[in-house]
């Protein structure tokens, strides 16, 4: 059974907050197409959700659901915290079969890294070139991050970066991000 | 350091992903005796020139990923999906 109110796995730790840093408390769920269904899902989450599934190496919003792509015909679709459970079970109504729906809420944790000196804070533990003329606002990847498997996503021009990473990983990855942009602390 | 053509994810470092050995063995039919399964698992060519291998990009989108490798020089000449056909060079 699942805790009716899920608790961050960052709250229980003392890591020095940082301007540039913050959660986002999420629901979030992945979605995967069954065989042959990609089309009638996409078909499905544009009516529901007014937003395309995007293709590979980008991520789609419409108001406060974003969808990520993560693997072939799979996405993460992330909303701000509100019931437990609501997202997953509106996605499983809508999907109507066509996917299979794993809610994450409590499994991934999310969080927002903004600021001129965001890209410089990443490249500490990223293998991806983050300069805007590889990497600009709507692209998403999936790249291991300090050591931890991430979904990485830019908001906009800021930067302003979303993580999802593994809430098992949450708070040695959170400290991590904290020292990586220490330095920049008065300069963001 | 091989910086491998991921279909989905674009150019990613070899790091990311996992060797998963040589593309092209193939199932022998079910009946074929414990020889040709004997080949089918354990036996290799271990050449020295072009290879089509397996790599799993596990730290991205999961997926096996095709590629032909030069063993001696580590050019790779194309990457694919898994039910692409790849051109292997003249050597």
């Amino acid at each position: 059974m699942c805790a009716a109110e899920p608790r961050s796995p960052l709250s229980v730790v003392a890591v020095p907050a940082h301007p540039m840093i913050a959660e986002l408390p999420s629901a979030i769920v992945d979605i995967a197409a069954r065989r042959g269904r990609a089309g009638d899902l996409a078909a499905a989450i544009r009516a529901e959700f007014g937003l395309d599934l995007p293709p590979p190496g980008r991520f789609a919003a419409s108001g406060d659901t974003t969808a990520v792509w993560i693997r072939p015909e799979t996405w993460l679709v992330m909303a701000p915290r509100g019931a437990e459970g609501a997202l997953a079970r509106r996605l499983v109504e809508t999907a109507a079969g066509a996917a299979s729906v794993v809610d994450q809420s409590h499994g991934k944790t999310r969080v927002r890294l903004a600021g001129a000196a965001a890209p410089r804070v990443l490249a500490k533990g990223c293998r991806l070139d983050l300069h805007p003329a590889q990497f600009g606002p709507g692209q998403a990847a999936v790249t291991p991050m300090a050591q931890v498997g991430a979904v990485l996503l830019q908001r906009d021009a800021t930067p302003a970066y979303e993580l999802v990473v593994g809430s098992s990983y949450a708070v040695p990855f959170l400290e991590w991000l904290t020292d990586s942009a220490a330095e920049f602390a008065g300069t963001h | 350091m091989h910086r491998i053509d991921c279909p989905w994810c674009g150019p990613r470092d070899e790091a990311e992903f996992a060797y998963r050995g040589d593309a092209t063995v193939r199932r022998p039919a079910h009946d074929a005796g414990i020889d040709a399964f004997y080949d089918y698992v354990y036996t290799r060519a271990n050449p020295r020139g072009w290879h089509t291998e397996w790599w799993h990009h596990a730290g991205g989108c999961r997926q096996f990923v095709k590629v032909v490798r030069h063993t001696m020089t580590h050019e790779i000449a194309g990457t694919g999906k898994a039910g692409d056909s790849l051109p292997v060079p003249a050597e």
